[in-house]
């Protein structure tokens, strides 16, 4: 491919667009994805701040942190996903597959932990290909495959835990060699001051980070937005399409997997139902987080805020000490106020542009 | 000089067959226009050249070589671009973003290479302002998403693109077709301009006007065979006007309703 | 947990390469592969069949246990046993309506929403087919038309459960929820708040322990005169326990339900005592009330509900129990 100007034609200035204003600093941040949820964030930071003691310390801060973290981990994944134009329902449930994979592999061959952690990395990559493939082959919505991946994980969980163990409950993994080598990457924690850091808000940061440099420098990053926002358009530049949406799969299982990692190492056990329902949690940070439904706009940062405005929510009701029965009730209303400031500011910010 | 040559090409969906025994020949620094009503076979006959579908029958040269092609990439990759009508730009996306898209420049070193290697967001953003002005084109903000130009600016910004990356040959589809007049002449006038710059043009519309203004060549396709293909020396624009308005099918209908 | 995992690590990491496919401890006992049960009877060789319908939600560790005493009565007397569940209280009339159309011999259900359930529990008296109710419905299952009733008082539970922990001096006990609108769980704590009328509910999503964990640690960090957190089922006192590590409080964790990880917490003194129903002796009697029933006209409780429960389980009795724990039988 030659980039050779002779092809370029001379051509008379248009007489279209003759000035050049450059749009303003102001104007250029508020159409950014996650400003409004920032402004969100923030609301709900200072009203919890006034309306519960408890808030108002940094150890309160850091377990909410580590409570974002948990869900902002494959929120992430979800969130580039979900720029990407596809949903998966199934990441919720991939978490408990992960870990049920290890333990019970390691448990029953009496094996070394990494040896079940690798081989549970490599079913949930295998999971998120299928996904992909099926996606792209069938040309099914998302939904509808992901949907059935996921009754067929939660059917799978409960039913092969059964069969290994004999009860829903995968066994206790704590005395199993490499129990804390793996235990040290997934779900450590340290002391810093009075507040304890639990690894999990390290490494959410470092992917948020990594997921950032990827949709805003590298050259995938341009064809996940291109993929979510025109996928035929993408298709007739030569975009790699097919293979760009399968790896956005496989992305979300990884995280899904890490996930499922620290919460095997954190709870030594886990219960076969469980990770049923989170798969909306990680849509709702991303939605909150700017990402748009329809795909081909959204950053990782805003997920992120998204993440945190839920872990905030979700704890600072706990904080303040208010009757918990209405806990599902807060949590719709903070989760819709969060949205609307959203949209506010997203159309406060192109009624400016066009103006 | 003959870029695209195709002879005897034909394109069947399982039973249907949409497009049968159509030649056509493609030269640098001129303008092929296609002309046809809606399901006359214009699409199919670009889904060939642009490397959508293969084609079932007949042969298609590429710089004298026979060529099927798997993928557009395959097709761009040996100088055939293709600027769709609702599919030239992705809308959300930044000016700049979009210019690159699928040639993004790379600073590519181990281990981020391949797809994962960092762009040079500043060399493509420069570069596409610098070619996007050689063009006429002028935007408030590279940085804006494409989806606030107007749609004949998104079409010259992809025809520019087509050009930039070397494109030997290109396809428009219906490039005028949702633009108002003042919009249409711009495009065409960079159809012409790109014409003069060497490129094979592949021009497809409906409008014998605006193909009259470029064309060098016409075919006329309908249901999917062309009924008239003609150099421009033997051809008028009145002919061309009639022949899409229905033609000989119009005569015998006038000659019916006798008035 | 602190980061001296990650000196640990990096000698690990190198070991493990070494050590990876080699046989590693703490994995599953592989001397006790053989059934402990021998012998009993072959399905169905008593020719009778026996619908047990319930109200579980896929994946609880508890159901798993009335279905394991269920399918071992079902064995020792040779019934044929046909399972079946579903949350849904409609959909549950329908799966007892399903035996009713099959014509099975007898049909044991949770009553858990009476109401619901009251038609199909109809058409199966009418049919002639005798019902035993278990787990839930305590009050209402003579109403329905069952015959006999095996379970625990949810209330009485709870009571009995305010009663110690109020004797071990508690002013303001944590009822934690880990289901939102499940009446049984909801009258665990009133049975508690009866007692101890400073008990405070807390709801968490049973079903994410990170969740679990991060919200009790939030409530215990936010009211210091939390002095005593009773939880409603096992896993949710495992993460409890985690909470309170890090709140670094000095509350003391009782618990419903029990498996084998709580028996041995009850046993290290971290948790005070497990209230337990016996889900195992549910589903075993009451298969075989309805085998005696058919078998010899047999009427067990006297007219009256059999009590499975409350059944303390402390420092005084964990000896006895903790090996039934690991067999999922208690």
């Amino acid at each position: 491919m030659s980039h050779s100007v002779r092809a370029a034609p001379p051509v008379p200035a248009s007489p279209e667009q003759p000035v050049r204003p450059r749009s303003s600093i102001g104007n250029r941040l508020l159409v950014r994805p996650e400003v409004g949820a920032l402004v969100a964030a923030l609301v709900i930071f200072v009203f919890f701040l006034a309306a519960a003691p408890a808030f108002r310390s940094a150890e309160s801060f850091f377990t909410v942190l580590y409570q974002a973290s948990t869900i902002g981990i494959v929120a992430v994944g979800v969130g580039l996903l979900m720029i990407g134009g596809e949903f998966d329902l199934s990441a919720g449930v991939i978490t408990t597959s992960a870990g049920l994979v290890s333990s019970m592999f390691c448990w029953w061959f009496g094996v070394n932990l990494w040896i079940g952690a690798l081989l549970s990395l490599i079913f949930c990559l295998f999971v998120g290909f299928v996904n992909g493939w099926l996606v792209m082959r069938t040309g099914i919505p998302s939904f509808l495959i992901t949907l059935g991946t996921f009754f067929v994980l939660q059917g799978a969980n409960l039913g092969v835990t059964k069969l290994v163990t004999g009860s829903v409950t995968s066994p206790d993994i704590s005395g199993i060699d490499g129990y804390d080598s793996l235990g040290a990457i997934f779900s450590s924690s340290f002391k810093a001051g009075p507040v304890t850091v639990w690894i999990t808000v390290i490494w959410w940061v470092l992917f948020v980070a990594v997921a950032t440099w990827i949709l805003t420098r590298a050259r995938v990053g341009n064809w996940v937005y291109a993929v979510g926002g025109a996928p035929d358009s993408a298709r007739a530049v030569g975009v790699p399409v097919v293979r760009t949406k399968i790896g956005l799969f496989m992305a979300v299982s990884f995280l899904g997997w890490f996930v499922g990692m620290h919460t095997l190492f954190r709870f030594n056990t886990l219960q076969a139902g469980n990770g049923v329902g989170n798969e909306f949690l990680y849509i709702i940070a991303a939605v909150v987080g700017g990402t748009l439904l329809t795909g081909g706009f959204g950053n990782a940062a805003g997920v992120a805020i998204g993440a945190f405005i839920f872990g905030m929510t979700n704890l600072g009701i706990v904080y303040a000490g208010w009757d918990p029965n209405w806990f599902k009730a807060f949590l719709g209303v903070m989760l819709l106020l969060a949205v609307l400031v959203n949209l506010y500011i997203k159309k406060m910010a192109t009624a400016r542009r066009t103006a | 000089m003959t870029l695209i040559e195709m002879s005897g090409v034909g394109k069947s969906y399982g039973a249907v067959s949409a497009l049968h025994d159509v030649s056509l020949s493609v030269h640098a620094g001129e303008v092929t226009c296609v002309l046809g009503d809606n399901g006359a076979g214009k699409s199919t006959l670009i889904k060939i050249m642009s490397g959508l579908h293969p084609h079932s029958c007949g042969v298609m040269t590429v710089d004298g070589s026979p060529a099927t092609f798997a993928s557009p990439r395959e097709a761009l990759d040996r100088g055939i671009a293709t600027v769709y009508q609702d599919l030239a730009v992705v809308p959300l996306m930044e000016v700049w973003r979009n210019f690159f898209l699928g040639a993004e420049l790379t600073a590519g070193t181990f281990p981020l290479s391949g797809f994962l290697s960092g762009m040079k967001i500043k060399d493509m953003k420069r570069i596409a302002d610098e070619e996007l002005r050689k063009m006429g084109i002028i935007v408030n903000d590279i940085n804006q998403p494409i989806g606030t130009l107007s749609g004949g600016q998104r079409q010259c910004v992809a025809i520019a693109r087509a050009v930039y990356f070397g494109a030997r040959v290109l396809i428009l589809d219906e490039p005028t077709a949702a633009l108002g007049v003042k919009q249409s002449g711009v495009v065409l006038k960079y159809v012409a301009a790109a014409r003069d710059a060497g490129l094979g043009v592949v021009f497809i519309t409906h409008n014998p006007h605006h193909a009259y203004l470029v064309g060098d060549h016409f075919i006329i396709l309908k249901l999917g065979a062309a009924v008239l293909d003609k150099p421009r020396a033997e051809v008028t624009l009145d002919e061309l006007t009639t022949q899409m308005a229905g033609g000989e099918e119009l005569a015998e209908l006038s000659h019916e309703l006798g008035r | 947990m602190t980061f001296i995992r990650a000196g640990r690590f990096v000698a690990l990491a190198a070991v493990v390469a070494l050590s990876a496919t080699a046989c590693s401890s703490g994995g599953r006992d592989k001397s006790d592969d053989s059934d402990g049960g021998g012998g009993g009877n072959a399905p169905g060789s008593s020719g009778y069949t026996i619908a047990f319908v319930t109200h579980e939600t896929p994946g609880d560790a508890f159901w798993d246990k009335v279905r394991a005493g269920a399918e071992q009565a079902a064995k020792d007397e040779g019934v044929t046993l046909k399972y079946s569940n579903d949350p849904d209280a409609a959909k549950q009339a329908v799966l007892i309506q399903n035996a009713v159309d099959s014509k099975v011999n007898g049909i044991a259900t949770t009553l858990v929403t009476p109401n619901a359930l009251a038609g199909a529990v109809k058409t199966a008296t009418e049919a002639k087919i005798p019902v035993v109710g278990l787990n839930a419905g305590i009050e209402q299952y003579k109403q329905l038309g069952a015959l006999m009733y095996f379970g625990s008082d949810e209330t009485l539970a709870g009571e009995s459960a305010g009663e110690k922990i109020a004797a071990g001096g508690a002013k303001h006990p944590l009822c934690v929820i880990h289901q939102q609108g499940s009446v049984s769980l909801e009258a665990r704590c009133a049975g508690l708040r009866s007692k101890v009328p400073g008990t405070e509910n807390l709801q968490v999503n049973g079903a994410d322990d990170a969740a679990v964990t991060s919200t009790l640690q939030a409530k215990l960090a936010q009211d210091k005169s939390i002095d005593y957190v009773l939880t409603l089922n096992s896993q949710v006192a495992l993460d409890t326990i985690k909470a309170q590590e890090q709140a670094g409080t000095s509350a003391k964790v009782a618990t419903f339900d029990l498996d084998q990880q709580v028996a041995q917490n009850v046993q290290d003194g971290k948790i005070e005592f497990s209230v337990d129903q016996q889900p195992y002796a549910q589903g075993y009697l009451a298969v075989s009330s309805l085998y005696l029933y058919l078998k010899n006209g047999n009427d067990i409780g006297g007219g009256r509900p059999v009590l499975t429960g409350p059944s303390f389980v402390d420092k005084a009795n964990i000896a006895t129990i903790l090996p039934f724990t690991k067999n999922n039988t208690r």
